[in-house]
Formats: C-alpha cells, structure tokens, sequence
C-alpha cells in the first residue's frame, strides 16, 4: 500500500534575525507513522513545529494533506492538533468551558468520547483550569486532543516537568486512544527512553538541518554498539565513531552493523546511542 | 457565526469578573447612601424636599439634570474598565502563556479579535447600560417623592448622559485596543508616554523651527469630544424643553463628528488585527 504524505516540506528556511535557525529543510512525512523528532536544545525542533502550524514568517513551502499553507490559516487546526507544554491551556477557563470553546470551534469534535473521557477522569469540571495540577492539565489537554478527530497530532515537549507516571500515561494514552494506521503523531521530546519503544520512524535535527530520517528498526539494524577493554581502544578509533564513551575498564561506540571486531561485545543500540553517533555531543 | 458566538462565549467567561466590577462599585455607592441617609434619619438631620428649596429650577430642568449628571460617575467608571480590558485584549493570552492554545483552534484572527474587542467596548457599554438604568429607577422615585417625575425629560437626559460616554468609551476604547496589538505590557500607558512625548516633540520643532505640526493630543480630544450640554439656561430650557433636547441630540450623535469615530474606531480595529496577525508565535 503507498503511504500518502501528510506534510511535504521544501526549502523550509527560518531566520530569526541573523540566526539561521531551520536551514533549507526538505522532509515528507507519510501518514500512519508515529515519528519522534529528536535535536538538541535550540537545534530547530520547536520552530520546525511552529512554521508547520503557520505560526512562524518563514521561506520555502509547507504542504499539509497536498495542500500548500499560508501563514495564520484557520484550515491547518482543522487538520492539525497540537499540544505545546501543557501549561499553555487558558487558566481563566473551568474545565468544562474549556471543554465547551473547543467543542464549539472544532468540527471534528467527537462529543460522546469527550464525555466518556471526562466521566473516566477525576477532573472536576468547574474547576478552573489554573487550579489543576500540572498532572491534571495533561489530562484535560490529552481528554480535548483525543476528543478531536484529526490527521495530525503534533506534540512539543508536551511532558516538560511531569514526573514519570504521567509521562508514561500520555503516551500509553496517546497510543491507545488517539492513534491509528490513517493518523500521524510528531513527538519531540528530550525523553527520548520512554517514547522510543512506540516511535517508528526517527528524525534528527541538528542547527536547523535534517541529519537523518529513517525508520527505526532499519537504523537500529544498521548499527551496533562495540565494547571493548580500554587497553583495546584504538580497535575502536581505527573506525572514527563521533563518541567513545568510557565505562568501567571499558570503552564503546556505535559503529557500522557489519564490522567486525575480534573480542568485543555487541550490543544493540538505543536512540540515544544513535543521537550520539550521528549529531555527538555538545561543543 | 456558530464559532464567533463561541468565541464571545469564552471571551466573557473569561472577562466576566472585570466586568461586573462596575456593578459592584455602583452597589456600594448606593448602600453607602444608604447608610449616611440612614444615620441622618436615626440622627434627625434628613431634609429632602427640592420643591421647598429657594430659586429652585424648573421641574424639567431637574429631571433632565438629575438623569444627566447621575451617569457621571458610572461613566467615568465605565472608561476605566474599558481601558483595563481592551489595554490586555490582544496580548493578555501571551502574558498567561496560553497564546499558543488560542491560536492552534480552527478559527479566523479577525474572529478572535473582534470578539475581544466586541467584549471590551461593547461589554462595558451593557454594564453601563444597566447601571443607568438602575440609577434612572432611583432617581424617577426620588424625583417623584420629592419633587416630580417626568419620564420623557428624564429618560432623555440619562440617554443623553449614557450615549455620550458610550462614545468617548468607544474612541478611547479603540485606542486602547490598538495599543494592546503594538505593546505587550501597560499598554494603554506605553502607548499614552509615546503619545504624549510626540505631542511635546511637535511644540517643540513647531516653536524652534516655525512649523505647524499637527498636535496628536489636541487632535484626539477634539475626536473623543463628548459634547454634553455644559450650561443650560433655565428659561430657554423651560420654554422648550424638547427643542433643548433635540439639539442635544445633534451635538451628540447626529454630526460629523460621530462619523468620524466610529470611521477611526473602525480603522484602529483594523489596524490593531493586521498587527495582530502579522507577530509571530514563538
């Protein structure tokens, strides 16, 4: 079956005054996939996000279900639901007038699944908004995306300062009640442990610039870690990884699937692993 | 229209409380009346009586007078709150860190302004509306206890009061509107200091170099004019109370100059949402 691309992007480039922050960026992301898209502080992640929602000025174009958009266009939100730090909701609103602007507004708007959602929760809904734990915000902003029937769910950070239990329950509820084979979730995070068992595709950014975009599995197939005693460490140098890192009377790094080294230990790597090999460490 | 009904929904939900706070003010004014009217009975010192009063102005001249400077202090009032809400209306959502949610909802900018604006200028003018019409009850009561009541004369002379603060509050309410889409922060007074630094700029190139610059601030103030009638003549009055009236009338709101408000308004409101519109979302 061909995948449809949700959004096509070309020459996306975005300057905030001299600084090039997104650099001639050329992307397709096809429908169905959950994609993780992952960059150090200040590498472009957030501004790649916003010029995709319309919100940035910036040069190249953006297609959103094969249409090209303009900036500030109403139609983007009808296709595109997106959860910024959950600290973004109005806290002037109660819960359920924040429930019933987004209703009114949305013609996606599934009200029989916001209503299960609310009664299977514990938030209270005249309770105002500024009064909710950071814990319960997530909980609204998940129960007023998951309510929504779109194509896209874009999410930037949307965990920043959660503690772990509600960082594993947006996800496992993300996955469960939001997506399916027609849907699309971009997730940016810096936990990058808890959401790589459901990513499928992967994205690293690095000072404005796409360093790689492929499929996950495929990638964690195309490279292992070797360790090695530390007395052996040229055995690694001799293939130039970006990092060696240093472990108990060990060394190791990522390296190409197919070497091989004689007495090292092989290990399948994590995305971190592969963040390392492919962008390194800080300057 | 279903989204801009939800929109001013949402807007006064959230702006609600400033609102009503004109009503409350207004309610403790009147139980503070209450209260002296009270201590002055029990004490022995209440005398009401306009009719006994010496050289005391036509009945008609009371009615019109009373309706017209009781909405003084209300209208006052009103303008304040006017400028409270729309100084934050286009950047209170950035100062609560939820811009982003309002603006990832699938609704036009100029939808989200104008009911901002709407709840601003218009919210005000209805609380305004209301008090007036309460202070119009207190006084009709008063009036016909103690002097008497003519409906018309008096009706006509709250309108009159009413409407001409609904139009100073719509000019300076734009204004203020306008501000809020350039300055992110007390906006009504950035946007009042530049102002008034621009107005003591042109005095001075006008005064060293022999220009005629316009003068910003004398130029607003003849816009906000409120034209409400400032000396009555008792006989002319009582001669003909509705030929008094009705010039009124066209001082106020049958002129040029109401045009012109509500042209700058609109072009203020214009020009606050294209600003709006073009700042980007970081």
């Amino acid at each position: 079956m061909i995948q449809e691309n949700v959004i096509k992007v070309n020459n996306l480039t975005k300057y905030y005054g001299k600084l090039k922050a997104l650099d001639n960026i050329e992307l397709e992301i096809p429908e169905g996939r959950i994609i993780g898209l992952l960059g150090k502080n200040g590498a472009g992640k957030s501004t790649f996000m916003r010029c995709i929602l319309g919100f940035l000025k910036h040069e190249g174009e953006i297609e959103i279900l094969g249409k090209p958009i303009k900036r500030h266009q109403e139609s983007i939100h009808e296709n595109i639901a997106f959860i910024p730090d959950v600290n973004s909701l109005d806290d002037r609103l109660t819960v359920k007038q924040t429930m019933d602007y987004v209703s009114a507004i949305n013609s996606s708007w599934n009200n029989e699944k916001a209503t299960e959602l609310l009664t299977s929760s514990d938030l209270k809904p005249n309770q105002r908004v500024g009064t909710l734990s950071k814990g319960m915000k997530t909980k609204l902003y998940l129960l007023i995306t998951l309510s929504l029937d779109v194509k896209v769910l874009l999410l930037d950070e949307p965990t920043l300062g959660l503690d772990i239990v509600f960082r594993k329950e947006f996800f496992n509820t993300i996955l469960g009640e939001f997506y399916d084979e027609n849907k699309t979730i971009i997730i940016s995070t810096h936990q990058v442990e808890e959401v790589e068992q459901i990513l499928q595709d992967i994205i690293f950014i690095d000072e404005g610039k796409i360093i790689l975009q492929q499929d996950i599995e495929e990638l964690k197939n195309q490279f292992s870690i070797f360790t090695v005693p530390s007395d052996q460490k040229e055995k690694l140098e001799q293939y130039n990884p970006k990092v060696i890192n240093k472990t108990l009377g060990h060394v190791s790094a990522v390296l190409d699937s197919k070497i091989e080294i004689t007495n090292a230990e092989v290990n399948r790597p994590t995305l971190s692993d592969l963040f390392m090999e492919k962008v390194g460490g800080s300057k | 229209m279903t989204k801009f009904k939800a929109l001013l929904k949402k807007d006064l939900q959230i702006s609600k409380k400033t609102l009503m706070i004109p009503l409350w003010i207004t309610a403790g004014f009147y139980l503070l009346i209450l209260l002296i009217t009270a201590v002055a009975y029990f004490s022995g010192d209440l005398n009401l009586n306009l009719g006994d009063i010496q050289g005391t102005p036509p009945s008609e001249m009371i009615n019109y007078i009373a309706n017209l400077a009781i909405m003084g202090f209300p209208g006052l009032i009103s303008l304040i709150f006017i400028i409270i809400l729309t100084q934050g209306a286009l950047n209170e959502n950035i100062k609560n860190n939820s811009e982003l949610f309002h603006r990832s909802q699938p609704v036009s900018i100029w939808y989200q302004s104008a009911s901002r604006y709407i709840v601003g200028i218009a919210g005000n003018w209805f609380v305004l509306f209301a008090i007036s019409i309460f202070n119009f009850i207190i006084v009709a009561i008063i009036l016909a206890v103690a002097n008497k009541f003519i409906f018309t004369i008096a009706f006509a002379g709250m309108l009159q009061s009413v409407i001409s603060f609904m139009k100073t509050g719509l000019i300076i309410g734009s204004i203020t509107f306008f501000f809020s889409a350039v300055f992110k922060d007390k906006a009504f007074l950035q946007g009042l200091a530049i102002i008034v630094g621009v107005q003591f700029l042109f005095i001075i190139l006008n005064a060293l170099m022999q220009w005629h610059l316009p003068l910003p601030l004398s130029y607003l103030m003849k816009l906000i004019n409120a034209s409400t009638p400032t000396s009555i003549e008792p006989e002319i009055f009582s001669e003909n109370v509705s030929y008094y009236i009705n010039e009124v009338w066209k001082r106020i709101l049958i002129n040029w100059n109401t045009l012109l408000q509500i042209g700058v308004s609109g072009v203020l409101f214009v020009g606050a949402t294209l600003i709006y519109k073009s700042r980007e979302i970081k």
